[in-house]
């Protein structure tokens, strides 16, 4: 009953494609030809361009201290004081000379392991976000401690500072930004299938009110064998089993379940042909390095995307690993490096494609970590720094405040995590301002955008 | 592992049989309700072979199944010890080797056991009803159980953990408790919440003191509580069912807290869990391990070799996207509050944790394999049909056979009708037919949504 409600509150036309995209018309059509007309009425609504956010979630937390590194003397010396056996030294640090100088002197260097990042960085397509993180409103650092003002639940937490990251709300939160931007573009897609299109697992940021994320694998959408051919043999058998896991269910997990198979069965033959007709990428992706992997399948939807009937698309990516509290000094630099390779290729990879400056990646994480040792490794934090890299974004530069360098300093909740001078609500909505969200729409997207002044971190061009 | 030759130089470094001792156990172990009782734990209590960077870390990981296996059906106060001091969650969550706080360097101890200790495996984040409902304040904001002080309090308790004489040649130490070394333990008085731990008590002390705290605490029958029924029985639990087994967790009605044989006993026998549930959230998605571990147990699978190569079967694309011992994080596979968005489980806050491995890709990945599997076995263990060929003469008989062992009866008649018209379709008059009706009754069943969530 609650799905006939629902789907009166969707347009008709909409209604139509959902449908199709969900499989309720029946997995058995001629998906080329319903793409055609469907990429044809769609040609009406706005927007004609096309634009692609991608989010690189780095699970676990990410060490900021260890990734962009204070580099003024002053400021690296204190950093060498505070991280002791787990600081990097500076002489193996990629210094940074961004267009607009830090105030104060300061200046900041990337990772040894950094190195492609620098390179676009230097070619003024990779923009330093410092110390962004959650908040509810822009909070001072006495009012943090007064609790004074409203403060994201379950601070430090992984999941549910993942949830908050990606929703806003913790464990159990429904719809992301990501999702509620797809929410926003259903219209403007051929097929709303691949409004958002997760590469990594189920991710909360996914989710929309109606967008649903689409699932693809590294190597691609995934054919069910036992009903692409006969079933041992069998080609009654093959039908049965379609029909099996593919029919609509009144037990609400059953329901879910066939209607995820269903989801699957249909755009697999999509994805399948659209990306059967692309010519191979020539920019290397390293096949050992899990993030690069996904990365390139995103590159290829994204070449893809006018046979998939695409105009706005949000992409999901992610690599785990980043909790170091032990193994800090040796597992740190592979995983930056895994990061820094497999966005240089998506970078090589947009620019091969044509679609550079139509696609912006920006990285995110649970939270940054604390910047004392704790001998082998840093604990649960709070604000942390990020990369977005896109010919769309006004690369070459840092955006925001540099944190000072202390333990209880002016920007420190305990131990060097940082209280952030910039939240994921900004971020999502200088985001989401760029794909095109009108700013009537802004607070659908990120509800709690109303609580601060500046709504645009101004960091595209 | 030791029977099966693997303590050798080349092993010391990789994870090699420990995946083989583990399906082995799933697979072939008659004590089958303690298999599936660990493999709950082992989920709650969360170790993976994602994360122990440590010489002879497969016998880490074995040794830690053991103690899963040893205290399953006994007290859960020695299960969060055994796994508190177990050299695999030492290293997985960094209590190994954490030491005390340096004022010189600023060096403060690591906080990683000390949260997760209470966020994952006992307390949760938020003050439980007896019925696992949180309490609110007067705001109507739910009361946390601690704050980030309580955490680095906890974590200079946690000081001072140290393998117990490992040996570069030697996988011996896997298997025994780590042991205390006061020199690196953090000195003064402490707390643990609002429980005074003394200057005087040493690391032991401190953390017998700890471990008793967090145990009495009154959240751990209604938070562990929960998690096990959705692990055993069901993913939305009524609070009341929830309350039965908590207060069971409180008292096994001779005194005694954290009986765990008697809150299985509680679980598994309570109505909720023997009747059918009415409406349409009930019952579980079977988890994928749980999927493939029920068919190679009913199909009498076998390892000629007693290797059980069953390997890892997390690639979500072309195998169960899951595998035990194998998860991401230590916030396991799937979070027992995961509500699966853009359905009518989410729009009716029905949580589903399995649901969270649940998409586009892992459900084709899912029936790849086990197309596969059915038929041909996974490399040297090979399951065999030869005894159910009669039966596959009649259609209808062989898939009400299978529908029973496998999905307890519970397919529709609609769909167990259109299974067998299927199956009889298939010509049986040779032994090859019969094998095919066999091996598409089998597929057909484990593809059902009827089976698939488990009632």
């Amino acid at each position: 009953m609650a799905q006939i409600s629902h789907v009166k509150t969707l347009q008709r036309r909409e209604f139509m494609r959902r449908a199709s995209a969900l499989g309720l018309s029946g997995v058995a059509a001629p998906w080329a030809l319903n793409l055609a007309a469907i990429g044809e009425a769609a040609a009406q609504a706005a927007p004609t361009d096309y634009k692609a956010l991608v989010c690189i979630f780095l699970y676990g937390g990410n060490d900021y201290g260890n990734t962009v590194v204070p580099y003024d003397t002053a400021s690296y010396s204190s950093y060498a004081a505070i991280r002791q056996s787990i600081a990097t030294p500076r002489a193996q640090l990629l210094a940074l000379s961004p267009k607009t100088a830090l105030p104060d002197g300061r200046e900041l260097a990337l990772a040894p392991q950094l190195g492609p990042l620098k390179a676009i960085f230097d070619a003024g397509r990779l923009g330093v976000l410092l110390n962004v993180g959650t908040l509810v409103q822009p909070t001072t650092l006495a009012q943090y401690k007064a609790q004074s003002v409203p403060l994201p639940p379950k601070l430090f937490s992984h999941n549910d500072q993942q949830s908050v990251w990606q929703a806003s709300n913790p464990e159990g939160a429904t719809t992301g930004w990501g999702g509620r931007m797809g929410d926003v573009f259903l219209n403007a897609n051929g097929n709303a299938t691949f409004s958002c299109i997760n590469v990594s697992g189920n991710a909360v940021f996914m989710a929309g009110q109606q967008a649903v994320q689409y699932q693809i694998s590294s190597s691609g959408a995934v054919a069910i064998n036992g009903i692409t051919k006969p079933l041992y043999g069998s080609q009654a058998c093959s039908d049965a089993l379609r029909s099996l896991i593919t029919a609509p269910r009144s037990h609400w997990m059953e329901q879910e379940l066939n209607r995820v198979v269903s989801r699957s069965v249909s755009a697999q033959s999509i994805v399948s042909s659209a990306l059967g007709g692309l010519a191979a990428l020539k920019t290397p992706f390293d096949s050992a390095n899990s993030l690069a992997m996904q990365l390139q399948m995103v590159a290829k939807m994204i070449a893809a995307r006018s046979s998939l009937g695409a105009k706005r698309q949000v992409f999901f990516v992610s690599l785990g690993g980043f909790d170091l509290h032990d193994f800090l000094p040796d597992q740190h630099p592979g995983l930056l490096s895994n990061v820094a390779n497999a966005m240089g290729s998506f970078h090589d990879a947009l620019i091969e494609i044509g679609a550079i400056n139509q696609v912006t990646a920006f990285t995110a994480s649970d939270f940054g970590r604390t910047l004392s040792s704790n001998g082998d490794g840093s604990d649960h934090g709070w604000g942390s720094h990020h990369f977005v890299l896109g010919g769309a974004v006004q690369g070459g530069r840092f955006w925001g405040q540099a944190p000072v360098v202390a333990v209880n300093g002016p920007d420190d909740v305990g131990q060097g995590r940082l209280l952030p001078s910039t939240s994921v609500d900004q971020l999502g909505a200088t985001l989401a301002s760029w794909m095109g969200v009108p700013a009537s729409d802004l607070s659908r997207v990120m509800p709690q955008i109303a609580n601060y002044s500046q709504k645009d971190l101004g960091f595209f061009l | 592992m030791l029977a099966q030759g693997y303590a050798i130089e080349a092993n010391r470094s990789s994870f090699v049989g420990a995946d083989n001792s583990i399906w082995r156990k799933l697979i072939s172990s008659p004590d089958q309700l303690r298999q599936r009782t660990v493999l709950a734990l082992s989920e709650i209590l969360v170790v993976s072979m994602n994360g122990l960077p440590v010489a002879w870390r497969g016998f880490v990981t074995a040794a830690y199944v053991d103690w899963l296996e040893m205290h399953a059906f006994g007290n859960f106060r020695q299960l969060l010890e055994a796994v508190t001091l177990s050299p695999a969650m030492g290293v997985y969550l960094n209590m190994r080797g954490n030491k005390k706080e340096d004022t010189a360097t600023g060096r403060v101890p690591d906080e990683n056991y000390a949260r997760e200790l209470m966020q994952l495996f006992t307390i949760g984040l938020v003050q439980l009803n007896l019925d696992g409902s949180p309490k609110l304040g007067s705001d109507g904001r739910p009361l946390e159980t601690y704050q980030q002080a309580q955490i680095s309090e906890l974590a200079r308790v946690l000081t001072g953990w140290e393998f117990d004489n490992a040996q570069a040649s030697d996988p011996g130490y896997a298997r025994r408790p780590m042991v205390h070394i006061a020199s690196r333990f953090s000195p003064g008085a402490k707390k643990v919440l609002d429980v005074d731990v003394p200057a005087s008590a040493d690391g032991p002390a401190a953390l017998k003191l700890a471990l008793d705290t967090l145990f009495n605490h009154a959240n751990v029958g209604p938070f562990i509580g929960r998690q096990l029924i959705q692990r055993l029985v069901c993913s939305n639990p009524n609070p009341a069912y929830v309350q039965r087994v908590a207060a069971v967790f409180n008292n096994n009605g001779a005194g005694v807290r954290g009986d765990l044989k008697a809150v299985l006993k509680a679980i598994l026998l309570d109505d909720e869990a023997r009747k059918a549930p009415s409406g349409d959230a009930g019952g579980k998605l079977r988890e994928p391990v749980q999927r493939f571990v029920q068919w190679a147990r009913t199909v009498g699978l076998s390892s000629p070799t007693s290797l059980w190569n069953v390997g890892n079967l997390s690639d979500p694309a072309t195998r169960l996207g899951q595998s035990p011992l194998r998860s991401p994080s230590v916030f396991n596979f799937f979070r027992p509050g995961y509500v699966p968005p853009n359905s009518l489980l989410g729009s009716n806050a029905v949580t589903a944790p399995e649901f969270q491995l649940c998409n586009e890709s892992t459900v084709a990945g899912y029936l790849n394999y086990m197309q596969s599997v059915i038929q041909n076995g996974v490399g040297e263990l090979k399951p065999s049909y030869t005894a159910h060929l009669v039966l596959a003469n009649d259609a209808s008989a062989l898939v009400d056979h299978w529908a029973l062992l496998l999905a307890a009866s519970g397919l529709s008649a609609a769909n167990l009708n259109a299974i067998k018209a299927a199956v009889a379709s298939v010509a049986a008059s040779t032994d090859a037919g019969r094998l095919n009706r066999v091996l598409a009754t089998l597929l057909m069943v484990m593809a059902s949504p009827e089976y698939l969530i488990q009632k």
